[in-house]
């Protein structure tokens, strides 16, 4: 099996903070994450205290990989998750994607390959979240 | 009220890596994320009956509500309507009081009306979204989410027209109004209202 990320939503985590504050802030959604996108030290800093309790704020974006592998195993990961959009692009060659939310909790419960390709996958793209869930899952 | 599209995953990215496939097929890998701001909690509960889609909406247990006078949507066929104004200004007098005597905040907003404003971040796929659109700028939709969904579907049409050109209306979508008996019977000015 081999998974490779195609593309993902810009500013993953800079979106993630956005969304912890505007539950809880009198500011405008796009007025705190305009005033996030110039302090990529505040974004770490708020994403580094996550605690995925309301998984909503791991929503907000979206995660596109292209994924080799056999209707075996690609069925085998629709049963474990029903979160995955799954589209078959050619033979063994499939087109995933999900949020960040279905990826934490299929990690949280599912322990085997493709998880561990799907948490690598993201280490550039968000790793305050990659860290979360390296601390958080070993 | 106002409705910013802040990030999306471009179509073109995925069709790099899959050129041939049609981008139809594509849609339910496709993100959009708008902030939406200053609807009122009517128009949001109608948003989240859109069931596949990320909602983070200002709570009303963290945020207090200050001057709900100027902190309401008023719909124009009750702007200046007595009965109106007086349940604000007793709705928004009620809340003071109520919070002045420490009453927690998730207590104090049953005597919120719907027409009080709320902000939220929505994310869709590319699918729902289209769905969303369909159903949303429809003529017998109410007026403030077509409103916001006429917003939205002007800036979907800016990042992404080969997709969002096809949008609009159910009518203008398939061609004919699927709303049967229930048509506004305007189809032939909604075509040309939403055609590119």
């Amino acid at each position: 099996m081999k998974l490779h990320l195609i593309t993902h939503s810009p500013n993953i985590e800079t979106m993630i903070a956005t969304s912890m504050l505007t539950t809880t802030s009198g500011a405008m959604p796009s007025t705190l994450y305009n005033r996030l996108l110039a302090k990529p030290e505040k974004v770490a800093d708020i994403v580094g205290r996550i605690e995925v309790q309301h998984g909503n704020i791991l929503e907000h974006n979206r995660l596109v990989w292209k994924l080799e592998a056999s209707k075996d195993e690609v069925l085998s990961i629709m049963l474990r998750s029903r979160f995955f959009n799954i589209t078959e692009a050619e033979e063994d060659k499939w087109v995933v994607s999900s949020n960040l939310r279905t990826l934490v909790e299929y990690h949280q419960t599912h322990r085997d390959g493709f998880s561990e390709l799907l948490v690598e996958s993201i280490k550039e793209a968000a790793p305050q979240v990659y860290q979360f869930i390296r601390r958080t899952t070993r | 009220m106002k409705a910013q599209l802040l990030t999306h995953t471009p179509l073109s990215e995925v069709e790099k890596e899959f050129p041939n496939h049609d981008w139809k097929e594509l849609l339910p890998h496709l993100n959009y994320t708008f902030a939406i701001e200053k609807i009122s909690r009517a128009c949001t509960h109608q948003l989240v009956r859109h069931r596949i889609a990320s909602f983070s909406q200002q709570s009303q247990r963290y945020i207090t509500v200050k001057r709900l006078d100027e902190r309401v949507v008023t719909p124009e066929s009750i702007a200046n309507n007595k009965s109106f104004e007086t349940l604000i200004q007793q709705a928004s007098e009620a809340y003071q009081r109520l919070v002045e005597q420490e009453i927690p905040r998730e207590d104090a907003r049953f005597v919120l009306p719907n027409a009080v404003e709320s902000s939220l971040l929505m994310t869709m796929e590319g699918r729902s979204l289209m769905h969303f659109i369909g159903l949303r700028t429809c003529n017998r939709a109410q007026w403030e989410i077509r409103k916001l969904a006429d917003m939205m579907l002007a800036q979907l049409r800016e990042v992404e027209p080969r997709v969002f050109n096809n949008a609009g209306p159910y009518c203008f979508q398939l061609g004919y109004c699927p709303e049967g008996r229930h048509t506004c019977g305007k189809m032939k000015e909604a075509l040309e209202r939403y055609k590119v």
